[in-house]
């Protein structure tokens, strides 16, 4: 076992391998303040990457109901309950142990095994709410209400130290040094399903025609063009950014991502207490149960919904979320000027460019040359 | 030794010697001696075609190898689910088969997410000399492995399963990606299977398989799969035995040989795969064992 340092935990943990960062490391953030579930995400995946046989209940990308959705089933409670309770410090260091820490001595991950029965359900629990319920369920007596629920969409995090890639005994697994994007070796795998077993996300599923397991690729072909993955472009709310994150030690305020991980602080990493460092962050919801989300993002979601709030007053972020969801290209760089939001790729070109303020334009009800009402459907 | 454990051997001596030696030897005989080493006697039968229920089998001595579930690398078993596998060997003057026979209660195929298959493999060094590490070579002391499992002999007898197969209920309008040979009359297997990964990349785990698949590796976590060069086998599960006839060829050029005449060494391994058994999960003989062919 190697010590390596997590950033997520602020501590060093066990790993397999060494510490080996790639040269980028691929990452997204989402708002899940604006995902509706509309599950385009989902489809453009599927439709790009798992329309084949044996992907029949495969979803790369999948979204979930939050509390009670899980695809698949309760794959988070399982590992979760496995741990058992651990600790965290108020300032967000990590006192428990590591789903790797935490391993049987006969494993290298602490896992649960899913089978065929749980990948079943991929929407289970849809728009299921959480919180007290009363008259069966649905009805909602006053405002401001106890009730809650909210979507997470999910694809495989391209952690920064994979559990996949840990458990697979023959090394069939890689990190790409370019870009950090974990993959399959397709032509080496032998469909032990260890990756299936040992990634607590459960972002590693097995294909049953190939006999091979198969996960999500980070769309690298799009991105080794400079363009980012599909579930990306396709997001119809613009919840979604895709950019390179780095360590805080090497943080760029520049870099959309960092931006909003390291300076602004208001995304988070989904259950780091798991220790993968994984490499896709939330925006968590504001409206959600604190400690639900506690649970989800540790202790320092209190702090990032509060500066998330206050964001409408910071020119720069604002201008920032215009940029995401405006091109279909990945930002580098973004900057804020003069109430214009710009974009750059990695040669520094800008690929976008966005009014923060969108222009105001009153038009008349009435259009007395064409004889017609003009309507505000856009 | 301790005397608790001379008793048995020498009971089980005495049970044997009434036994009738026209019966052929089974699993349920506790007696068999163990092994500690293997002869192959010269036999006039074919052995391209394997045969675990052949009447030649029963003239045939038996050792009695002790397994432990495989104990250096992770995942392993915490429990050693196969402990004993009773082996004989003969040849034809260009084969040599071996005869394995090991209890599992469950007959395991594998197909669905988590299911495993039963498999054996045995393993030669490929270089002469002293054997190398026995837990899969080393750098520089590669191994030959043969490695048989009950999945590949379903695919053989009944092709491989198609998702209809796995899951009969299931329905599938359509999958926009696949060929139809109707519709793309020049297309090949691997044309109308592109977009299947694992089939695409040429990985023998997405074929049919035909016997055994020929392995070779410099240590753990590097194995991979070679052209097979006319190895065959052959497996029965009957009462919760498993009887599997595995023939190689003697000499294997670039591979591992056997020589008349000389000694050579053998290593075992079993998975069941009704226990989760697979990859490193696997159960092993802790030593080579000398094999001569007479
Ligand atoms: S999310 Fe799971 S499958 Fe993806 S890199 Fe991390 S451990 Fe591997
Ligand atoms: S496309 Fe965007 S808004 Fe729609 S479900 Fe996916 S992440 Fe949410």
């Amino acid at each position: 076992m190697s010590k390596v340092k997590n950033w997520h935990l602020q501590r060093e943990i066990e790993y397999p391998y060494d510490e080996s960062r790639p040269k980028k490391q691929w990452a997204i953030v989402f708002d899940l303040n604006k995902c509706i579930a509309c599950q385009t995400c989902t489809l453009a995946c599927k439709t790009t990457w798992t329309s084949g046989k044996g992907q029949e209940y495969m979803f790369w990308n999948n979204v979930e109901t939050k509390p009670w959705g899980g695809y698949p089933l309760a794959w988070d409670l399982r590992i979760l309950e496995k741990l058992g309770r651990q600790a965290w410090s108020e300032k967000g260091e990590y006192q428990g142990k590591t789903i790797i820490e935490a391993a049987p001595e006969t494993e290298r991950v602490l896992h649960w095994a899913p089978t065929d029965d749980d990948w079943m359900y991929p929407n289970v629990g849809e728009d299921d709410c959480g919180g007290g319920t009363q008259d069966g369920g649905g009805h909602i007596p006053n405002t401001p209400h106890d009730k809650w629920f909210f979507y997470l969409p999910r694809t495989c995090a391209h952690c920064t130290y994979p559990a996949c890639l840990a458990a697979c005994p023959r090394k069939a697994i890689y990190k790409r040094e370019e870009d950090g994007i974990v993959l399959i070796d397709q032509s080496r795998c032998k469909g032990y399903g260890e990756c299936v077993r040992a990634c607590p996300y459960k972002k590693s599923m097995y294909n049953p025609y190939t006999r091979t397991s198969e996960k999500c690729i980070g769309c690298y072909p799009a991105v080794e063009q400079g363009v980012q993955p599909q579930c990306v472009v396709n997001c119809i709310g613009k919840i979604r950014v895709m950019g390179f994150i780095n360590p805080p030690w090497k943080a760029r305020e520049d870099n959309p991502v960092d931006y909003l991980v390291h300076k602004k602080q208001i995304a988070l990493p989904y259950y780091p207490q798991l220790g993968l460092e994984p490499n896709i962050y939330y925006i968590p919801p504001v409206h959600a149960d604190r400690a639900y989300l506690r649970q989800m993002f540790g202790p320092l979601v209190d702090g990032a919904i509060q500066r998330y709030k206050e964001l409408p007053r910071d020119p720069v972020a604002h201008g920032l979320l215009c940029l995401i969801g405006s091109t279909d290209r990945i930002m580098h760089r973004f900057d804020v000027k003069r109430g214009i939001a710009a974009g750059f790729d990695e040669k520094g070109e800008e690929i976008v460019r966005v009014p923060v303020t969108e222009p105001v334009v009153e038009r008349a009800a009435f259009d007395p040359k064409y004889n017609a009402i003009r309507n505000n459907t856009p | 030794m301790d005397r608790r454990r001379i008793v048995p051997f020498a009971l089980g001596a005495v049970l044997l010697a009434a036994c009738s030696n026209k019966k052929p030897p089974t699993t349920t005989e506790e007696k068999i001696e163990p092994l500690k080493e293997l002869s192959a006697k010269k036999v006039s039968v074919d052995l391209a075609t394997p045969d675990p229920g052949a009447a030649y089998w029963q003239d045939v001595p038996a050792g009695a190898a002790t397994l432990a579930a495989q104990p250096m690398i992770t995942p392993r078993p915490s429990i050693s689910f196969t402990e004993k596998l009773i082996i004989q060997a003969i040849h034809d003057g260009t084969r040599v088969a071996f005869r394995l026979r090991w209890k599992d209660t469950e007959k395991s195929e594998a197909g669905h997410l988590g299911e495993y298959s039963d498999a054996a493999a045995l393993q030669f060094p490929v270089k002469d000399g002293p054997p190398p590490l026995v837990m899969m070579g080393q750098k520089d002391g590669p191994v030959h492995i043969f490695h048989w499992r009950a999945q590949y002999q379903r695919d053989e007898e009944k092709g491989k399963p198609d998702m209809k197969d796995l899951y009969p209920n299931a329905s599938v309008d359509m999958y926009p990606l696949e060929f139809k040979e109707a519709k793309a009359l020049n297309a090949n297997a691997s044309e109308t299977e592109k977009f299947s990964p694992g089939v695409a990349e040429g990985n023998p785990q997405s074929y049919v398989k035909k016997g055994v698949d020929e392995i070779i590796a410099e240590g753990f976590s590097t194995s991979s799969v070679q052209k097979g060069h006319g190895s065959a086998a052959k497996g029965e599960w009957k009462d919760g035995t498993w009887t599997l006839v595995v023939s190689r060829p003697l000499a294997i050029e670039g591979g591992s040989t056997l020589r008349p005449g000389a000694k050579g060494n053998v290593a075992f391994a079993v998975w069941q795969g009704g226990k989760g058994e697979v990859g490193s999960r696997k159960c092993v003989t802790m030593f080579w064992t000398p094999v001569s062919i007479l």
